[in-house]
């Protein structure tokens, strides 16, 4: 009977890791906010901590520190990034869900300052750059993640 | 009053606990190594990329039937995990560990497949201290019985080999390489 009910119970704790794994700090709020009501209107949401949910797009190929959540609509997609290290996101990860929690951000750049951050981001990928594709500045809008669930 | 046998006790608890975090600087090791060349490879998953051509896709309304009528010319009976159109023009379709990228106006297909580095994964995980919990306490453990193991290694041998010999110009030298590199990367 004791060695069923073990049995019993690492199942279910298999069961429970498999089925969802936790990233950085608990979510804490419990209202989502979609995608695309956030991309409708980013300004209203700058500085505020939300929730989302959707599935992943794509994911920093190097340290993981980074992935697109893309919600209901097509086309729309978010940036959620977290501070190095702290948290690392599977490169195996694309196509499943997400549950994210962090705080919204909008950025203006200008050219010159785009130019900067996609060279970066080129050289995080390492990808080829070339700058003449930039002609303009750019409202850059990211999530910066704090914690997340994946199914 | 007998003088406390200091030098054998030093070298039992060196010897006993270097046989006990054996294993764990073996995974710490290899992992670090994998871990610092992180800019040229991922230690943690191997990727393979293959790009191959369907006929386009065009004149379709809407991303289900885009969906589905790539994954027929795919020659795939099997359900996606998720699929998602970035733009006008692509359409992503995710399976595990595998994802198309569709250029539906050439026909253009991107495949990626990645797998996890079969122990380095492991390894990376827990050296980088993924599952935190109780593994924080374990590897903090470790971190101090690796700073008792170089303090007692000091202490092993006395004489010319010793810390009082040989062994404190290595040690002076062991000391210095960190505290020079970190002026030469600051200022030079």
């Amino acid at each position: 009977m004791k060695t069923k009910l073990l049995i019993l119970f690492f199942a279910f704790s298999i069961s429970l890791y498999a089925g969802v794994k936790k990233y950085g700090k608990k979510i804490s709020l419990k209202e989502k906010t979609k995608i695309s009501t956030i991309i409708e209107n980013p300004e209203k949401y700058d500085g505020k901590r939300i929730l989302i949910e959707g599935k992943i797009v794509d994911v920093c190929e190097t340290r993981g520190c980074w992935i697109k959540i893309a919600g209901e609509k097509d086309f729309q997609s978010i940036k959620f990034k977290v501070e190095d290290g702290v948290i690392i996101f599977p490169l195996d990860s694309k196509g499943k869900k997400i549950l994210a929690e962090g705080v919204f951000s909008v950025t203006k750049l200008t050219k010159e300052e785009l130019i900067e951050s996609a060279k970066e981001i080129a050289k995080e990928n390492n990808e080829q750059f070339d700058s003449t594709k930039i002609t303009s500045g750019k409202t850059v809008i990211k999530i910066l993640g704090e914690g997340a669930e994946i199914k | 009053m007998k003088k406390f046998p200091f030098r054998k006790w030093n070298n039992i608890l060196h010897r006993d606990i270097g046989y006990l975090i054996f294993g764990l600087t073996i995974v710490y090791g290899i992992s670090g190594i994998a871990v610092n060349h992180i800019q040229d490879w991922n230690p943690n998953y191997s990727k393979e990329e293959e790009i191959f051509s369907i006929s386009p896709i065009t004149q379709i309304a809407t991303t289900d039937e885009i969906l589905k009528e790539s994954l027929h010319k795919l020659n795939i009976a099997e359900t996606p995990t998720n699929y998602f159109r970035p733009d006008s023009f692509t359409i992503q379709i995710f399976f595990d560990e595998k994802e198309y990228s569709i250029d539906l106006p050439t026909g253009n297909v991107f495949l990626e497949q990645t797998h996890e580095r079969k122990v380095l994964y492991e390894m990376n995980q827990l050296h980088l201290n993924s599952p935190k919990g109780i593994w924080t306490f374990i590897a903090d453990l470790y971190a101090g019985c690796l700073i008792f193991i170089a303090i007692t290694g000091l202490f092993v041998l006395k004489g010319k080999t010793g810390i009082t010999g040989r062994g404190a110009y290595l040690t002076i030298i062991g000391v210095l390489i960190p505290i020079i590199y970190w002026i030469y990367y600051l200022y030079f």
